[in-house]
């Protein structure tokens, strides 16, 4: 019998937390038979097309159509009860704005909604919204922060004085004084490009009438269907108990399927309106230029530090060009906000100065995004901590360790007010560097290569909070407090589980680690586990997927509600056994006293077909409700360094990846198969943040990569085979000790990435401070740097 | 204007009416409900979309549905009881090679196709050869393991069977 990780004696975990059990949810994908919201269909469901604005900033003077296809065409003034969606962030002078469902005055983006077309097949529907005629009277576009941000610029909110949504602060010790003393002081101005989240699968909605249930039920590709629930019935008039949100098999979310989309909420009113199914799902180019985008942030930082290269303080400008609207819920504001408030990562920093600044353009809105804000301040912290070791002369892993919060320091508390739970930052960033072999790549560095390619190498850290309660979102000020997870756990007669939950699973494997706590609390074999989510209607109200925080909060929900089932099914188990309570076990789905035994099969057809045969006084039925909150609403604090060596071809611009390695601690991993995959995953990801992916715009306004042939993601032979080794810290504030994970892999690459190019480029004295890092990017860095009339 | 075609998709022949427009996937997914093929893109890059057309692997969403009479077109439903795409499944399973599973059917009909081809192949060589399939769940590891373990498997059940031959 071994302990279980709280120290209670239980059962053998063979397939509890801790196993690396395959997934509950392979068989259905690999044979094809998962459903998405493209899968679905309705009797009688039309297709939509929607009218999107082709150009960046306009007024709408007319809309011109075709008689032909009158009947088939809906504008704003179709769905008057549609109510614009507005998200406003508690911070104090936040510019609010509305983002209506189909927009009737003026477009603000390449991609702005501005009417519903319908038809039986999409390619009609797209026939019919090319005939209509719009009247545009053009206006400046404003498709730079710098443009935004001049005297006199255009506004894309006539109402506002100018065009920021807001600008927050961040003061922590005295700056002045650090200046004063600092005798080193590094500045670096950096940028991080736009891009997409470019899930596999785009968006969708599909909305039908219930008649029966007198009851409109929203299929949606979404990471939060009770959530989108909520703000649908506000924006559409009704009671959520008349709306029923359905997430399907969701084919990946990484942020942007984490909104409430004005697409979800036309295509849901006029269903309603028109009382017919209606489907639309989203193409690649309407993902690419008008699904919430990811990062453009850029940065002014400035390190004040000692002749070692400790850092005694930091000062930081973020801005962030947020697009067009503030998408619900998390509001213009987060991107800037997360990233000022993360600054200091791992690094015991004292003094903290910053401003954190949201822009509004004529571009489409800016969404959460895998590592949101966090992959965006680790690529400025980190670059600037290499440029203050390159200042001083020293091994920047070495600098980078002496200035990382030791372990005898935790917990911590920053001075972006983030309480680090727990870890051990210094031994990670260690134990990362030692894998790559720091002194045998200076040596190969000291000689000169033969096909003339450079190499460097790159080492970055961070820390994510994780499980963030209460405390921690109503701190930020946001719509929703997403401060707990319900669960329900329920057993069938036969003796099997079905545990509902109000997470989403698109591709976390949660049907799997879900009822691996299960396992862990009953000894309920995995694969009796079913587990049911993303849908409000069969589910507890819960939060959802995001913000790496299904595993702690659902996983704690799950273990409550299965903890008060085990100590019934003793109960029970003991009375049909005729044993003493505290004599009996639970293990492979039975309750053993001795060698005699019942299955859960015999205490669920008590349970609920013969409660004559319960304990007396005992209830009949077989479930549990519970809500988990974590102990600490601060967070859980997972971290990593990820260290690589790549090479730069300096008459190319190329970079290639020779190694990559991740040392990481997300506390007590439940399915280490999992956790890795999950951080390799977010190393792809973070790659194409860092080397490829990037929605330029020209100064009209118009999105310049708007498919895959402009757009690259990172393909197989872009993503080297990533090393992970873990570390388990457990944090002394959530249930089993785990700490959210999904993120993280996705916040170091552009850090490691542009560091190693740096180090690669240090003898020829270039540097390079923006992400995508092109191959134009860097041949421009080193031609910045050549003597004058040197050859090219 | 629709035209008639005339096609076998897995295994049965099938007549339906199609603009000229129409892709195969649209006639496979909307008509013929197979919804196993998966459109990620819809402009012939992304490969979520792969089926056999004549035993070529091909992209049915830029593939017309028009030129496609007396083809025979497969889509991963038609392979279920193939044993080279059942051994390509389990170490899907094994290796972890799917996670939304929204491009599992593309890497599936495209690693068949590899095997088929190639039964040694290994590391990079499966990263060049897939490098037509994006994923943006997994970062390939877990596919390519996946399909360096089938490729091992495969070879095993090959060299059984011919044993017992012998």
């Amino acid at each position: 019998m071994n302990q279980t990780l709280d120290g209670r004696d239980r059962i053998v975990r063979t397939q509890g937390v801790g196993a690396s059990v395959k997934r509950n949810e392979d068989k259905r994908l690999l044979n094809g038979q998962g459903e998405y919201l493209g899968d679905l269909q309705v009797p009688g469901m039309a297709e939509v097309a929607f009218l999107r604005s082709p150009v960046a900033h306009a007024r709408i003077r007319g809309i011109e159509i075709p008689e032909a296809h009158k009947g088939s065409v809906f504008l704003a003034s179709d769905i008057p009860f549609a109510k614009p969606i507005v998200a406003v962030s508690a911070a104090k002078g936040f510019n609010a704005s509305d983002y209506p469902a189909l927009v009737s005055d003026k477009v603000r983006f390449v991609g702005d909604l501005i009417a519903i077309c319908i038809a039986p097949t999409r390619a009609e529907a797209e026939d019919i919204a090319q005939s209509c005629i719009v009247d545009f009277e053009d206006l400046p576009a404003v498709w730079d922060i710098d443009v935004a941000t001049a005297a006199g610029a255009p506004k894309v909110h006539d109402h506002w004085a100018d065009n920021v949504y807001v600008e927050t602060r961040i003061e922590t010790g005295d700056i002045a004084a650090v200046r004063a003393k600092a005798e080193v002081t590094v500045k670096r101005n950096l940028r991080m490009g736009r891009h997409a989240g470019v899930s596999l699968e785009g968006r969708g909605v599909l909305a039908h009438f219930n008649r029966r249930l007198d009851e409109l039920t929203v299929y949606s590709s979404t990471q939060f269907p009770h959530v989108i629930r909520t703000i649908m019935a506000t924006c559409l008039g009704v009671s959520e108990a008349k709306l029923r949100v359905i997430a399907p098999d969701v084919g990946g979310g990484f942020g942007p399927k984490n909104n409430f989309h004005p697409e979800e909420l036309a295509v849901a009113a006029l269903s309603m309106k028109l009382n017919r199914p209606l489907r639309w799902i989203e193409d690649r180019r309407e993902h690419l230029i008008a699904s919430p985008h990811a990062r453009e942030h850029r940065y002014e930082l400035t390190a004040y530090a000692d002749s070692k290269g400790k850092i005694l303080g930091l000062e930081a400008v973020v801005v962030v060009d947020a697009g067009a609207y503030s998408v619900w819920p998390w509001t213009a504001a987060m991107e800037a906000g997360m990233s000022a408030g993360i600054m200091t990562g791992p690094y015991d920093i004292p003094v903290y100065h910053a401003r954190a600044i949201s822009v509004a353009t004529n571009k489409s809105p800016l969404g959460p995004y895998r590592g949101v804000g966090r992959s965006g301040a680790c690529f400025a912290i980190e670059t600037l901590v290499d440029a203050v070791a390159r200042e001083v002369k020293r091994e920047p892993a070495d600098v980078r360790i002496e200035n990382m919060v030791p372990l005898e320091a935790m917990p911590y508390r920053s001075a972006t007010h983030k309480y680090y739970d727990s870890g051990d930052y210094p031994t990670c960033a260690q134990m990362a560097r030692d894998a790559v072999d720091l002194p045998g790549i200076r040596a190969r560095q000291a000689k000169p290569s033969p096909d003339g390619k450079l190499i460097g190498f790159g080492m970055a850290s961070y820390t994510e909070q994780s499980a963030h309660g209460t405390a921690e979102w109503v701190a930020r000020g946001l719509p929703v407090v997403f401060g707990y997870e319900p669960a329900l756990a329920r057993f069938t007669p036969d003796g099997k589980l079905i545990l509902f939950v109000g997470i989403q699973n698109h591709g976390q494997g949660l049907e799997t680690t879900l009822a691996q706590v299960a396992h862990e609390e009953l000894g309920i074999p995995v694969a009796d586990v079913i587990v049911r989510h993303g849908d409000s209607s069969v589910s507890p109200y819960g939060m959802g997927t995001f913000a790496s925080r299904s595993m702690t909060m659902a996983g704690g929900a799950v273990s409550i509600a299965c903890g008060q089932l085990a100590e019934k099914i003793l109960r029970i188990g003991a009375h049909l056994l005729q044993a003493p309570k505290d004599a009996v076990t639970l293990r492979d789905g039975k309750v053993f006293f001795g060698q005699q035994s019942v299955s859960f099969a015999q205490i669920g057809e008590a349970a609920f077909l013969h409660p004559e045969r319960l304990p007396e006084g005992e209830e009949p039925a077989l479930e549990a409700n519970a809500v988990y909150q974590p102990g600490r609403s601060t967070g859980a604090f997972s971290y990593a360094t990820h260290a690589c060596v790549v090479t730069v071809d300096p008459g190319t611009g190329h970079v290639e990846i020779l190694d990559y390695v991740v040392c990481h601690d997300c506390g007590t991993m439940v399915n280490p198969m999992i956790v890795e995959a999950q951080v390799v995953g977010g190393v792809a990801q973070g790659l194409g943040t860092a080397l490829y992916e990037e929605i330029p715009y020209d100064d009209n306004g118009q999105p310049l990569a708007s498919t895959f042939l402009d757009y690259m993601i990172p393909g197989a032979t872009e993503v080297p085979d990533v090393r992970v080794l873990h570390m388990e810290t457990p944090s002394p504030h959530t249930r089993f000790g785990i700490k959210g994970m999904g993120e993280g892999g996705a916040i170091a690459p552009p850090a490691v990435i542009i560091n190693a190019i740096n180090d690669a480029l240090k003898p020829l004295g270039a540097e390079i401070g923006e992400t995508p890092a092109t191959p134009d990017r860097i041949l421009d860095a080193i031609l910045a740097v050549k003597p004058a009339g040197a050859a090219a | 204007m629709k035209t008639t075609v005339s096609a076998t998709i897995n295994g049965v022949a099938q007549t339906f009416e199609v603009e000229p427009r129409t892709s195969l996937a649209d006639v496979l997914r909307e008509q013929m409900r197979l919804t196993a093929t998966h459109l990620g893109c819809e402009h012939g890059v992304c490969g979520a979309c792969t089926v056999l057309i004549d035993g070529q692997p091909a992209r049915s969403c830029i593939a017309l549905a028009v030129t496609l009479d007396g083809a025979a077109i497969t889509t991963l439903e038609g392979l279920a009881d193939d044993p080279l795409m059942q051994t390509l499944k389990a170490s899907f399973h094994d290796q972890h090679g799917l996670q939304c599973g929204f491009c599992t059917p593309g890497m599936l009909m495209s690693g068949w196709d590899l095997l088929k081809r190639k039964p040694d192949i290994q590391g990079q060589d499966i990263r060049v050869a897939m490098s037509g399939n994006l994923c943006r769940c997994t970062g390939y590891q877990g596919i390519v393991r996946s399909i360096e373990k089938a490729a091992q498997t495969a070879k095993g059940q090959v060299s059984q069977t011919k044993g017992a031959a012998a």
